[in-house]
């Protein structure tokens, strides 16, 4: 029966699976580490896919932003990566810390900042301002939503200032609630938060989603109107 | 880059090394998707922590030492066992050796070799059977045509040769 294991492990990797998991014997492994000797040495297998590059770049951008951020806003942790097996453990954090240390100049924001992509603002083609809601529907810390057809959304009065922000999760566009005690956006697929200015709050994800876009907003008239298409005629 | 050098910023890190770290995973791996997962720990995992006014080469032996770790804990989470590790000498590279010679395109000749140096001391059908599944990807169907066995036979032949394969592999004994 421990036949099976070792088989089944040598069909994955031959099929370019990733091998399930079992206890691997002491006399197993060696049969395993030769079938992964042989599959290695197939020509370009060493070669990481461009996306995966470009992915994990994004990731760690991701990540040492976060990192900086959370001085500032210590609400932002993924809740469970574990399945992912992303999470670094103690151990490889200390040992980190050990060979890290003896040298003065830590990587911090000023690197990446500039490389991450921001808070993109929604500026359509065919715009026009229309009105969302009352200016006294909206006082100081008020929040409201807001379906325009063409455009969902969130608009805050915050500090004097009006901000909004798109109503849809960035991760596979699930449709975010307003969760007004927390004063946040909750995404009823992933459990994905992000504040009412639009940085994320948390995920659960392997790979960060982006902050919300902006979307602009003004008053006018006694009215709150965001900038966004007409509504669809039909 | 060479040894003495220090990275402008944590993308040249990244960029500087990502291939040899996905390089050296997946010559311990076999695959993609353990190899981009493991890949991404190291970095994750280093990167937070890392001084970069270190030297390329203390950065380069950092990160590989990282590498070391994940890759151990990844075998002992999901198999009970290290099925694979990186030996001291030859996967860490010195600051010198990291001068001299560009990595990145040595690695594939090192799995290579490796692989060489098993097949060529099994008899011809063992060699013949591993030669086509492992480095040239025919099924089992097909191998079975390629040697004028039967299918069943090819399976058996396949484990087999693997099985002697891993008695003469010096470095499979973990």
């Amino acid at each position: 029966m421990s036949e099976r294991g070792v088989r089944r492990f040598v069909a994955d990797l031959l099929s370019g699976r990733r091998p399930r998991r079992f206890r691997v014997e002491e006399h197993e492994a060696a049969e395993l580490a030769a079938a992964i000797t042989l599959r290695a040495a197939r020509p370009g297998a060493g070669t990481p896919r461009e996306e995966f590059v470009t992915d994990l770049h994004h990731r760690l951008a991701a990540q040492l932003r976060a990192q900086t951020d959370q001085a500032a806003t210590p609400l932002v942790k993924p809740i469970d990566v574990s399945r992912r097996r992303l999470v670094a453990t103690a151990g490889i954090a200390a040992g980190a810390a050990a060979v890290g240390a003896g040298v003065d100049h830590v990587l911090t924001t000023e690197h990446v900042t500039g490389a991450v992509g921001g808070q993109p603002t929604l500026i359509p083609n065919a715009g026009q301002w229309r009105t969302v809601a009352a200016s006294a529907d909206l006082p100081e810390g008020g929040m409201t939503g807001f379906d325009l057809g063409t455009v969902i959304g969130f608009v805050t009065r915050s500090g004097g200032r009006l901000a909004a922000v798109s109503g849809l999760c960035t991760h596979l566009g699930c449709r975010l609630a307003l969760n007004a005690p927390a004063r946040r956006l909750d995404c009823p697929c992933h459990n994905t938060s992000f504040a009412l200015s639009g940085q994320l709050l948390r995920y659960q994800l392997a790979v960060p989603p982006a902050p919300l876009p902006r979307l602009e907003v003004r008053e006018s008239n006694g009215m709150v109107q965001i900038f966004a298409p007409p509504a669809p005629s039909a | 880059m060479v040894g003495d050098d220090v990275y402008p910023d944590w993308e040249a890190v990244y960029r500087d090394n990502v291939e040899r770290v996905y390089g050296l995973m997946f010559a311990k791996v076999g695959n993609r998707a353990d190899a981009e997962d493991l890949t991404a720990e190291v970095f994750l995992a280093a990167l937070g922590p890392m001084r970069i006014s270190a030297s390329v080469g203390e950065v380069r032996a950092y990160l590989s030492a990282t590498a070391r770790t994940v890759l151990a804990g990844h075998w002992r989470r999901n198999f009970g066992r290290e099925v694979t590790m990186f030996s001291d000498t030859l996967d860490v590279p010195q600051p010198t050796a990291a001068e001299a010679d560009p990595d990145n395109s040595a690695e594939p000749t090192a799995a290579a070799s490796l692989a060489q140096r098993m097949l060529a001391g099994l008899p011809e059908q063992y060699r013949q059977v591993l030669r086509l599944r492992f480095l040239q990807g025919y099924s089992v169907r097909e191998t079975a045509a390629a040697l004028g066995v039967s299918v069943s036979n090819a399976k058996v032949l396949q484990h087999r040769a693997l099985r002697r394969a891993a008695q003469l592999s010096p470095g499979g004994e973990p």
